[in-house]
């Protein structure tokens, strides 16, 4: 699967060393705007009942998407100060409660989100709740950055059972050649989309590290699979 | 007299169903597209009479396509208002050679305000 059509690699070492006020302040102008813009139409009274509830559905899910960042922001500015318990949990469930989260959102913008996984009994050991950011993160990074296509969140068990992959896989835009060459580079800027800030794959790393995992990319022609690899839970083989 | 055509190039579905309603409210015959390259084929089948035009898109951003409108003799007079939430980030004076005639803040901009632009640069 590895061959001249994708490119897998870790976005360790490669993301913004540190996200500054600015760039935050960018990444949250985006849904900002369009809360402002919907109450302005809402405002201008040339709306009828029917709109009018969607239009306000429309601000409740982007307030939403914005707090989710303003949440993951202000967390990720606090994980030295904090301890993450790690547990055995059910990633196939916590994918599910992610895409169960996340399908208003996109039934919103009139696209799919769906779980596909082959395996049936995986246990990982992680922090439920990083590991269920880092997924939602990627699901709005893939909504908001990719092309019409469904959006699909995978699980599978690799390194022999050693690790479980979850992943988030959509149909945008492939990465640059470009940038997917810079990966391994220290210096190096490593976007999740070319117009996107980089906060937000800034703010996985900072979550996977909390919790030992790591995160990464794999380009695809049509598309791009962000991806969390976590340890699996010894006492899978136990079962 | 027919409808002036405007063409706006808008990842956002949310943003550019705003801009869209607004537009075809002063009677202005509206064509929607998503990306750069949606645009182009948009562009391919109809030179529009004016682009409103995103900056910062998935795939080419807007300069990729100012730099093609600006290769044909048919599209290089058309001109582009820049709709972004980075106005005061966008080099004027190094667009201002690409056709743009106005820049709108869409985290100041009134919902008016792309219709008075439109209306400028006709």
């Amino acid at each position: 699967m590895e061959g001249s059509k994708q490119q897998t690699n870790r976005l360790d070492g490669a993301v913004p060393t540190a996200p500054s006020f600015v760039t935050a302040a960018h990444e949250l102008k985006s849904p900002l705007a369009l809360v402002r813009q919907l109450a302005l139409h809402l405002e201008s009274g040339e709306v009828d009942s029917k709109e009018m509830q969607e239009v306000a559905h429309r601000i409740a899910l982007t307030s939403e998407r914005a707090l989710r960042l303003t949440t993951d922001i202000t967390k990720s500015t606090r994980l030295e100060d904090s301890l993450f318990s790690l547990e055995p949990l059910n990633p196939i469930v916590l994918c599910q409660e992610v895409v169960d989260e996340m399908k208003p959102l996109y039934a919103a913008h009139g696209r799919t989100i769906v779980l596909t996984s082959r395996a049936r009994s995986l246990l990982a050991l992680a922090n439920r709740d990083l590991l269920r950011r880092i997924l939602l993160n990627f699901a709005d990074n893939a909504l908001h950055y990719s092309g019409e296509g469904p959006v699909t969140i995978t699980a599978s068990l690799r390194g022999g059972g050693s690790y479980i992959r979850l992943g988030v896989r959509d149909y945008g835009p492939a990465l640059p050649s470009v940038m997917r060459k810079n990966v391994g580079k220290q210096s190096t800027s490593v976007h999740s989309r070319p117009e996107s800030s980089g906060l937000g794959i800034y703010i996985a790393r900072q979550f996977a590290d909390a919790m030992h995992a790591t995160i990464g990319t794999t380009s695809h022609r049509d598309g791009a699979t962000f991806y969390v690899d976590i340890g699996a839970s010894s006492q899978l083989r136990l079962l | 007299m027919a409808a002036k055509r405007v063409l706006i190039i808008e990842d956002d579905q949310w943003f550019l169903s705003l801009l869209q309603k607004r537009l075809e409210r002063e009677k202005f015959a509206v064509v929607a597209a998503s990306n750069t390259i949606e645009g182009m084929a948009e562009i391919n089948k109809s030179v529009p009479d004016v682009i409103v035009l995103d900056f910062f898109m998935p795939g080419p951003n807007a300069l990729v396509l100012l730099h093609e409108l600006q290769s044909y003799s048919d599209t290089a007079n058309v001109p582009v208002i820049l709709c972004t939430n980075n106005a005061s980030d966008v080099p004027k004076e190094a667009i201002s050679s690409y056709g743009v005639v106005s820049v709108l803040d869409k985290t100041t901009m009134h919902p008016d305000d792309v219709a008075a632009a439109v209306r400028r640069a006709l």
